[in-house]
């Protein structure tokens, strides 16, 4: 079975682990620039204030219901999402991490049953060691995973096991919501009449492929529990944006590791470019086999949070950033078989430049410059102009008023107990 | 060059050096290399996952060798028996005391006699953070 583990109210449940006084409170965390509500705790969504809320809007709640706020943590949030990863690794076969906050797993379980106290299982240590409360779905799919998870994430005991015939479950799922469908693409299917994601599964794939794309073909056979979406490509969603590939042979040498890293890195900032996003930092990983021995050694991850002097989508700011925390997370003599760059904190570009500039003309000037730059980078190769973007950016360095200390990843800014 | 070494149990086939904190149950990398330097992690953090390090502040454990700046390893995966030292929260705030669970109850002390046991009523499982492994206390701060 595939499992989908994602954290509840992710951000403000990293918040709570150091502060237990959070515990049972309405409590936000804002984006970069504490721009707007992009984490919520359970009771803040009962107030019905929505994702994306701007905080200026919140001034006035926020005295009245007593309205709490955190700048994003990303040094924080980076460092919980490795630990749930390393817990998951302990317990389960494969994990794919797919975004800050979700992780695909695959365990050797078919038994339905089994599989839902494994889920509670998992569950119960990811939450015991981390400190994080997760919902996780299992399916056969990983389309069907991310359904059982949104089912999983509403119950109380936090898990879901699709059942064999998932028919009558995906008769209750809105087509938009399904994985790969998005609001752009659901407006067409229902005038088609394919409202919920078991209709979306009964349609023909020809008929899938030939109106829309392979993606939607392929998403109608996952609802039918045929894996059809391949392991490893970039993904995009709300929140990060990932880029990992396994490799065809382990790799043992660094500056390969490295050049694939950068690669990725690469790849991923032009898709940023494309979408008009920034991302304020990044997760980098290596995964590494198992040895036989003797003495056997057990496979598993190292790797790095990091953030980004200013968010940036600019592929020489990410190299330059990433670059110098590789060596570090290098062990020497093992074998990798994957490595991996997960942006987090994304914001659109025209959003973070409204808050800098006073009218969109400016804007576009802004954008105009950037892309004429990274057409003089590509023909002249990166170098002093990037150095002139940065001193451009500077303007937009971060605000982050109500930021919590980095409680994991510096020593002189370690919780304190008494 | 394993195809030419006579076969081994697993147990010999160890590292000489490591094969006391193996017993001990120390997973760790670090193991496999007999010559290599020894890593303080190794000896500290038995889970990295779960380990987290916190700053002791105040004197309300100094009997129990607590003194204030130092650094407490805290493991959360082990489970709080009575007399470990954890990591709980009290009033909204993480405080370090010692964990006691007997006839009388659940309850917090402090290892200082001026301060006053607390007594644990509600689920113990979400006031517990974790447990208490090692204090590092630095004479010289670098």
């Amino acid at each position: 079975m595939i499992g989908l583990v994602d954290g509840n109210n992710f951000f403000v449940s990293c918040e709570r682990i150091f502060d237990p006084s959070l515990e049972g409170r309405p409590v936000a965390v804002l984006s970069n620039n504490d721009g707007c509500v992009i984490s919520r705790s359970q009771e803040f969504k009962n107030l019905q204030i929505p994702m994306g809320t701007p905080y200026f809007q919140l001034r006035e709640a926020e005295k009245y219901y007593g309205l709490i706020f955190r700048s994003s943590n990303y040094e924080l949030y980076g460092d919980i999402s490795r630990r749930i990863i390393a817990v998951l690794q302990e317990f389960a076969q494969d994990v794919e991490q797919y975004s800050i906050d979700e992780a695909f797993v695959q365990v050797p379980i078919d038994d339905l049953e089994e599989c839902y106290r494994f889920g509670l299982f998992l569950r119960q240590r990811v939450l015991r060691w981390v400190g994080i409360p997760c919902g996780i779905g299992f399916a056969k799919t990983k389309t069907l995973a991310k359904i059982a998870n949104h089912i999983g994430k509403k119950r109380p005991d936090g898990v879901f096991v699709m059942p064999d015939d998932p028919s009558a479950v995906l008769a209750t799922v809105p087509v938009d919501e399904v994985w790969g469908v998005g609001r752009r693409l659901a407006p067409k299917l229902e005038r088609l009449g394919i409202r919920n994601a078991q209709q979306l599964a009964e349609k023909d794939d020809e008929f899938l492929l030939k109106r829309f794309s392979i993606m939607l073909a392929r998403t109608a056979l996952e609802l039918l529990g045929i894996p059809a979406v391949a392991a490893d490509t970039l993904h995009d969603i709300a929140q990060s944006v990932t880029c990992s590939r396994s490799f065809g042979h382990p790799v043992v040498d660094f500056t390969d590791l490295a050049e694939s890293v950068a690669h990725y890195a690469a790849q991923a900032a032009e898709h940023l470019r494309r979408d008009g996003l920034v991302a304020a930092g990044a997760n980098v990983y290596f995964q590494y086999h198992p040895e036989p021995g003797p003495p056997p050694r057990d496979g598993g991850f190292t790797g790095t949070t990091l953030t980004f002097p200013t968010p940036t989508a600019s592929t020489g700011d990410i190299i330059k950033a990433i670059s110098p925390k590789l060596p570090a997370m290098f062990i020497p003599g093992r074998r990798y078989k994957k490595s991996g760059v997960v942006f987090f904190g994304l914001e659109s570009t025209s959003h973070q430049q409204l808050q800098l500039f006073s009218s969109h003309q400016d804007d576009s000037r802004k954008e105009r410059l950037a892309t004429a730059m990274d057409n003089i980078n590509r023909h002249y190769g990166r170098g002093t102009l990037f150095n002139l973007a940065e001193g451009i950016s500077r303007p937009w360095s971060m605000k982050r008023e109500r930021l919590t200390p980095s409680y994991t990843t510096n020593w002189e800014q370690l919780l304190q107990v008494k | 060059m394993s195809d030419h070494q006579p076969a081994e149990t697993p147990d010999n086939a160890l590292p000489p050096l490591m094969s006391d904190a193996v017993a001990a149950g120390f997973p760790s990398p670090a193991e496999q290399y007999v010559e290599g330097p020894l890593d303080l992690n190794e000896l500290l953090v038995h889970r990295p996952a779960a380990t987290f390090f916190v700053r002791a502040i105040g004197d309300s454990m100094v009997n129990a060798g607590i003194r204030p700046g130092d650094v407490l390893v805290v493991d959360r995966s082990l489970e709080a028996t009575d007399r470990a030292v954890v990591i709980a929260a009290v009033n909204g705030e993480l405080t370090v005391k010692l964990l006691r669970r007997d006839q009388h109850g659940v309850r917090l002390e402090a290892a200082n006699p001026a301060y006053r046991p607390i007594v644990l009523q509600d689920d113990m499982d979400t006031r517990i953070f974790g447990v208490v492994t090692a204090v590092i206390h630095q004479f010289v701060r670098t």
